[in-house]
C-alpha cells in the first residue's frame, strides 16, 4: 500500500467532516465562558448536514484504499441516513439534556464521533477496517449510554452495552483471524477463496459480532435493558443509526459470502433465514407484555432487526439481489425516521427528575390521555406507531411491502409469511399505546401542560413529515434505494 | 378535465375538507359538524356526476370514470381508479349515508367533536377509495385506511365495553388482511411485476393449487369483513360498542368491503379455486344465516340484535354470489345496497331510542308507540324491509339470491335455497317480535312516558332511507341496471372457465349459469 491518493481523501470526506465537528464541539466545551450552550446542537445538525452534502455531492469512486473500503451509492445512502438520524438525535437531545441540566459539548462530540464510525462502517469492505470503524462507532455509544451516570439503570445499561459489546468484538476479531488464517486477507473480496470448516467457523463469528450490533436472536439479550436504561435520546441514536451501519456492513459481508462459490452459502442462508424468523418472533412476542414503553421499543426494535434480515436473506437469491437490498435501505431510512420520532415522545413525556426513578419514568401511563394534553404531540405518535406497524399510509408500510415482495421474489413465502403475521402481532402492542393516548383519561397529577422546546417540536415535525411523505409519495426515495443497491464490489 | 377527474374528486373531497377541519379551532364545535355536513353534501353531489354519466349499455366500457397514473413506477404500483356498475352503486350508497350519519351525530356526540368528524371525513375517503381502485396495492392501502378511523370511532366515542370492542375488530381485520398482502404481492409478481387489476386479471396464470392458496389468502381477508360464519365474532362487540354514526357506517358501507371484495378480486381473479371452495362458502354463508337469524331470538340489547341479524343478511348476499347465476349474482348485489340502506337505518332508529333514554336493552322499553308514533312508523317500515315484505327492497334482493340458488347448478343447490329460506322466515319472527317488544302493548316503563318524538333533524335522516327502501322495492329497474353489465362479465369468465375445465376433463357437468327454465325474466 503506498501513500494516500487525493481521491481516496476525497472519498473519505463525509467521515472527516464528523470528525472536525466533534474536535471542535470538544473545543468549545474547554473555551466556554458562559454556560449557554445552545449553539452545540446547532453546530451538530450543522456538521451532519455538511457531511451528508459531502457524501451526496463527493465523487463516489468505488474502490479506495486498495480495495479496502468502498465508496458508492451504497455507502452514501447509509452515511446520509445516519447524518439525518444524527441530527434528529442532536435536535431531541438539546431540550432533553437541558431539562436535567447535563448539556455538555461532549455529548455531542461522542454523538459524532459514533456518527463517523457509521459512515465509515457504511463503506468498509475489509474485516480490520469493519472492526476498527464498528469500535469508534461502539467505544462512542458506550459512552453515551452511560453519560447521565446518576442513578441505578444507566450504569448497568452502559455496563451491560460495553462487556456485552466488547465480548462480541471479540468473536468479530477471531473469525476475522480465522478467515485470515484460510484465505490469507481480509477483504470482503476474498471470501470467494475460503473453504473448509475453519473458514465456515470464521463466518459464523464475524457474524455472531455483527448479530451483536443488531440485535437479531440469539444476541438480543442486552438490548431492552441497554435501551431503558441509556438516556432517551441515546436510545433514539442506537436504535436508528447503530442499526443501520451494522446492517450495511452485515449486507457487504453477507453478499461476499454468498457471492463466492464457498461451500455452505446456502447453509449460511438457511441459517440466517432461521434466524430472522427467531427475530421476528421473539421480538414481537415479548413487546407484548411491556408496560414501559421505551421497553417495548427495545424489543419492536429486535422485531424489526428481524424484518430486515428478511431482506438480507433475500438478497441472497439471484435475480432478488437488486429488489432486496433497495427494500433494505428503503426499510433503514423509514425506520430512522419513525423510531427517532417515537423516541423523541417518549422523551418528551418522560419524568425529568432522573435520581429518583420512579417504576413508572416509561410507563403506558405517562401517555394516558395525551391527546387532551398536547394534541399535536399524540397525533404524531401515532403517525409513528402507524408506521411501527406497518399500516399505510406510512413509512412503515411501504417499507414491510417492499421487503415482503423481495422476499417473494427470492421465494422466500415462509419468510413473508411469518413476517406479515408478526407485524400484524405488532399492531396489537403498538395500537395499545394509541389507546393509552386517545381512549384513556390523564392520570391523576399528570394534567399538567408539557412544553415542547422549538428544536423538539422541528425533529418531530421532520420526523412525522418524512414519514408521511416516505409512506404516500415513495417514489423518489425507492429510485434512489435502487440505484443505491448496485454495490460497487 | 372535470369529466375524467370527477371520480378522484369524489374519492378525496372528504379528506381535504378533513384537512380544513384540522384548522379549526376544536372549541367550535358547530362549525366542525357544519363543515363535515357541507363537506359530505357536495360529496354526494358531485357523486350524483358519477351516477348520471355512467353508461350501463351492453357496448360500454368495463370501467368508467378510470384514471390512470404513476406513483411507485419502479414497483409497477400506479394511482388506477374507476368504476363499473357494482363498484358505483356501493359509491352511491357511501356518500349517500355519509351526510345522514353527520346530521345523526349531530347531538349525540358531545365531547371531542373536531376529531369525530374528522375521522368521520377520512372515514369517508377511504371507503370510497376502496371501491374505486384498480390497482391492488391501491386497493391494499385504502382498505387498511379504513380501520384506523373506525378504530378510533369505536375507542373515542363508543360505550363502557369499547376498548375490548374496538381492539378485537381492529385484530381480526388487521390479521386477516395481511396474509392478503402476501397475496396481492405474489400475484404482482407472477402477473409480471404490475399491480394493476385489469392486467393482473389478464395476465395472472398460475397452477390450481396455487391459486387454491391465494384464494384462500383473499377469501379470509373479505369474509372476517363481511362476516361469515365463523370469523363473525367482532361484530356483534364492535356494532354494540360503537357510537350510532360508527355502527351505521360499518352495517352500512364497511361490511360491503368484504362481499365486494369476493366480487370484484376473490372471484374473477382466481375462478378454478374459487369453483372448488364454492359449496364450502356457500355452506358457511347458509350456517351464518340460519345461526344470525336463531341469535337474534335471543338478544336482549337492540343493537346486538341488529348486529347478529347483519350475520344473517351478509350470509343471503354471499349465498347469492355464490350461486353464479345471474338471478343470484344480480341479488346479492342488490342486497347489498337494500343491508346498508334499512340496517343502516335500524342502526339509526336504535340510536334515536338510545339518544332519548339512553340504554339499548330491550325491556326497558315496550308500549311506546303511542308516545313516539313517527319513530315507531319509520321502526316499522324499515323492519318490513328487513324482513324482504313485497313493495319493500329486501323483497327483491331475498327473491333474486333465493331463487338464483334454486336455479343454481350447484350440487344440493334446492337445499342451500331452501335452508336459507327458513332465515328469512326466522327473519320475520325476531324483528316482529322486537317491534312488538319495544313499541306495541301497554306502556310498561314509566320512563318512556314523555319520549319527544322526531325533531326536525331526525326527520331529515330518516325520510331518505325510509324513501330509499319503498322506492327501491317498486322501482328496482334503475339499482339493477348498473349492476348488469359486472354480473355479465363475471359470469362470461366463470363459463369461459368452465369450458377450459370441460375440454380437459369432458365427464364434467357444468356448474355455473342459470338451470332452465330460467324463472326470473332476463333473456
Amino acid at each position: 500500500m503506498t501513500g494516500l491518493s487525493p481521491i481516496d481523501v476525497v472519498a473519505m470526506l463525509p467521515v472527516a467532516v464528523l470528525v472536525a465537528g466533534a474536535l471542535v464541539l470538544l473545543m468549545s466545551e474547554v473555551f466556554l465562558t458562559s454556560g449557554r450552550r445552545g449553539f452545540m446542537a446547532g453546530l451538530t445538525v450543522a456538521t451532519a448536514l455538511l457531511a451528508a452534502l459531502a457524501a451526496l455531492l463527493a465523487p463516489a469512486p468505488g474502490r479506495v484504499f486498495a480495495g479496502q473500503a468502498v465508496v458508492d451509492g451504497f455507502s452514501v445512502f447509509v452515511t446520509v441516513t445516519v447524518c439525518g438520524g444524527l441530527a434528529l438525535t442532536a435536535l431531541i437531545g438539546a431540550p432533553w439534556l437541558h431539562a436535567r441540566d447535563a448539556e455538555r459539548g461532549e455529548f455531542y462530540a461522542l454523538a459524532l464521533f459514533a456518527a463517523s464510525g457509521m459512515s465509515l462502517l457504511a463503506s468498509a469492505a475489509d474485516l480490520l477496517v469493519a472492526f476498527i470503524a464498528i469500535e469508534v462507532m461502539s467505544l462512542s455509544t458506550y459512552a453515551l449510554a452511560a453519560y447521565m451516570r446518576r442513578g441505578r439503570k444507566p450504569a448497568e445499561a452502559a455496563f451491560k452495552y460495553f462487556l456485552l459489546g466488547a465480548f462480541s468484538s471479540a468473536l468479530l476479531l477471531y473469525g476475522t483471524a480465522l478467515i485470515y488464517g484460510v484465505t490469507g486477507s481480509t477483504l470482503f473480496a476474498d471470501f470467494a477463496r475460503g473453504s473448509g470448516s475453519l473458514f465456515v467457523i470464521g463466518v459464523g463469528l464475524v457474524g455472531a459480532g455483527l448479530a451483536f450490533k443488531i440485535a437479531a436472536v440469539p444476541f438480543q439479550m442486552w438490548t431492552p435493558d441497554v435501551y431503558e436504561g441509556a438516556p432517551t435520546p441515546v436510545t433514539a441514536f442506537m436504535a436508528a443509526g447503530v442499526k443501520t451501519a451494522a446492517f450495511a456492513v452485515l449486507v457487504r459481508v453477507a453478499l461476499a459470502v454468498w457471492g463466492g462459490a464457498a461451500e455452505g452459502s446456502v447453509r449460511f442462508g438457511a441459517v440466517v433465514a432461521v434466524l430472522a424468523v427467531l427475530t421476528m418472533l421473539f421480538g414481537n412476542l415479548l413487546a407484548v407484555p411491556q408496560r414501559s414503553v421505551k421497553r417495548m421499543l427495545a424489543y419492536s426494535s429486535i422485531a424489526h432487526a428481524g424484518y430486515l434480515l428478511v431482506g438480507v436473506v433475500s438478497a441472497g437469491a439471484a435475480g432478488a439481489r437488486e429488489s432486496a437490498l433497495s427494500s433494505v435501505l428503503f426499510y433503514l431510512a423509514a425506520y430512522t425516521a419513525t423510531v427517532i420520532g417515537a423516541f423523541a415522545v417518549v422523551g418528551a413525556v418522560e419524568r425529568t427528575e432522573v435520581r429518583s426513578e420512579p417504576a413508572d419514568t416509561w410507563d403506558l401511563s405517562r401517555l394516558a390521555g395525551l391527546s387532551r394534553r398536547r394534541p399535536g404531540l399524540a397525533f404524531v405518535m401515532t403517525v409513528f406507531m402507524l408506521s411501527l406497524a406497518g399500516i399505510p399510509p406510512t413509512a412503515g408500510f411501504v417499507g414491510k411491502f417492499l421487503i415482503f415482495k423481495a422476499a417473494i421474489n427470492a421465494q422466500a413465502y415462509g419468510l413473508a409469511i411469518v413476517g406479515v403475521l408478526t407485524s400484524a402481532l405488532g399492531a396489537y402492542y403498538y395500537l395499545r399505546v394509541v389507546v393509552y393516548m386517545y381512549m384513556r383519561a390523564p392520570e391523576a397529577g399528570e394534567e399538567g401542560v408539557l412544553t415542547l422546546g422549538p428544536a423538539l417540536s422541528v425533529a418531530l415535525a421532520a420526523s412525522a413529515v418524512a414519514v408521511v411523505i416516505l409512506g404516500i409519495g415513495p417514489g423518489p426515495i425507492t429510485d434512489l434505494a435502487r440505484a443505491a443497491s448496485m454495490l460497487g464490489q | 378535465m372535470a369529466q375524467t377527474n370527477l371520480l378522484s374528486i369524489v374519492v378525496f373531497l372528504p379528506v381535504v375538507g378533513a384537512i380544513a377541519a384540522a384548522f379549526f379551532p376544536g372549541t367550535e364545535p358547530k362549525q366542525h359538524k357544519a363543515l363535515t355536513l357541507v363537506v359530505t353534501l357536495a360529496t354526494f353531489a358531485a357523486s350524483l356526476g358519477l351516477w348520471f354519466g355512467f353508461d350501463a349499455s351492453p357496448g360500454a366500457a368495463e370501467f368508467q370514470f378510470e384514471v390512470h397514473v404513476p406513483w411507485i413506477p419502479a414497483l409497477g404500483v400506479s394511482y388506477h381508479v374507476g368504476l363499473d356498475g357494482v363498484a358505483l352503486l356501493l359509491v352511491m350508497l357511501t356518500t349517500a349515508l355519509t351526510p345522514i350519519v353527520v346530521l345523526s351525530a349531530w347531538n349525540a356526540i358531545h365531547e371531542r367533536v373536531k376529531e369525530f368528524m374528522i375521522a368521520i371525513l377520512v372515514l369517508e375517503t377511504a371507503m370510497l377509495g376502496s371501491f374505486a381502485a384498480l390497482d391492488l396495492i391501491l386497493f391494499y392501502v385504502f382498505w387498511e385506511g379504513v380501520l384506523i378511523p373506525m378504530y378510533l370511532l369505536i375507542g373515542i366515542w363508543g360505550s363502557d365495553n369499547r376498548l375490548y370492542a374496538t381492539v378485537k375488530f381492529f385484530i381480526y381485520t388487521f390479521v386477516a388482511s395481511v396474509l392478503m398482502l402476501v397475496a396481492i404481492i405474489y400475484v404482482g409478481a407472477k402477473a409480471g411485476g404490475t399491480f394493476d387489476y385489469p392486467q393482473i386479471r389478464q395476465a395472472l396464470d398460475v397452477s390450481v393449487s396455487t391459486q387454491r392458496w391465494l384464494f384462500l389468502a383473499f377469501a379470509v381477508a373479505f369474509a372476517v369483513k363481511v362476516p361469515m360464519f365463523p370469523f363473525h365474532t367482532w361484530l356483534p362487540d364492535a356494532h354494540t360498542e360503537a357510537p350510532t354514526a360508527g355502527s351505521v357506517i360499518l352495517a352500512g358501507v364497511l361490511l360491503k368491503m368484504g362481499t365486494f371484495g369476493f366480487f370484484r378480486y376473490a372471484l374473477p381473479l382466481f375462478p378454478e379455486a374459487a369453483l372448488h371452495y364454492r359449496p364450502l362458502v356457500a355452506t358457511l354463508a347458509v350456517i351464518g344465516i340460519v345461526y344470525g337469524a336463531l341469535m337474534c331470538l335471543v338478544q336482549k340489547d337492540m343493537k346486538r340484535l341488529v348486529a347478529y341479524s347483519s350475520v344473517s343478511h351478509m350470509g343471503f348476499v354471499m349465498l347469492g354470489l355464490m350461486a353464479l347465476t345471474a338471478e343470484g349474482l344480480t341479488g346479492g348485489v342488490y342486497q347489498m345496497l337494500n343491508h346498508g340502506v334499512s340496517t343502516g337505518a335500524l342502526f339509526l332508529l336504535v340510536g334515536v331510542l338510545y339518544e332519548r333514554r339512553h340504554t339499548r336493552l330491550i325491556s326497558e322499553y315496550g308500549g311506546v308507540a303511542r308516545q313516539v308514533p313517527w319513530i315507531a312508523t319509520a321502526f316499522v317500515v324499515v323492519t318490513l324491509s328487513s324482513i324482504g315484505l313485497p313493495g319493500t327492497n329486501g323483497f327483491v334482493g331475498e327473491f333474486l339470491i333465493l331463487s338464483g340458488t334454486w336455479l343454481a347448478k350447484l350440487l344440493h343447490a334446492q337445499w342451500f335455497s331452501a335452508i336459507g329460506a327458513t332465515g328469512v322466515i326466522l327473519g320475520a319472527v325476531y324483528m316482529l317480535l322486537l317491534v312488538e317488544r319495544v313499541f306495541f302493548g301497554a306502556l310498561s316503563n314509566e320512563k318512556n312516558r314523555l319520549l319527544p318524538d322526531l325533531s326536525l333533524r331526525e326527520w331529515f335522516v330518516v325520510t331518505p332511507l325510509v324513501v330509499l327502501i319503498v322506492a327501491m322495492g317498486f322501482m328496482p329497474q334503475p339499482f339493477l341496471d348498473p349492476a348488469r353489465p359486472s354480473v355479465d362479465r363475471l359470469l362470461s369468465r366463470f363459463a369461459t372457465v368452465e369450458q377450459r375445465l370441460r375440454d380437459q376433463d369432458p365427464g364434467r357437468a357444468p356448474t355455473t349459469g342459470t338451470q332452465p327454465p330460467a324463472l326470473a325474466g332476463r333473456e
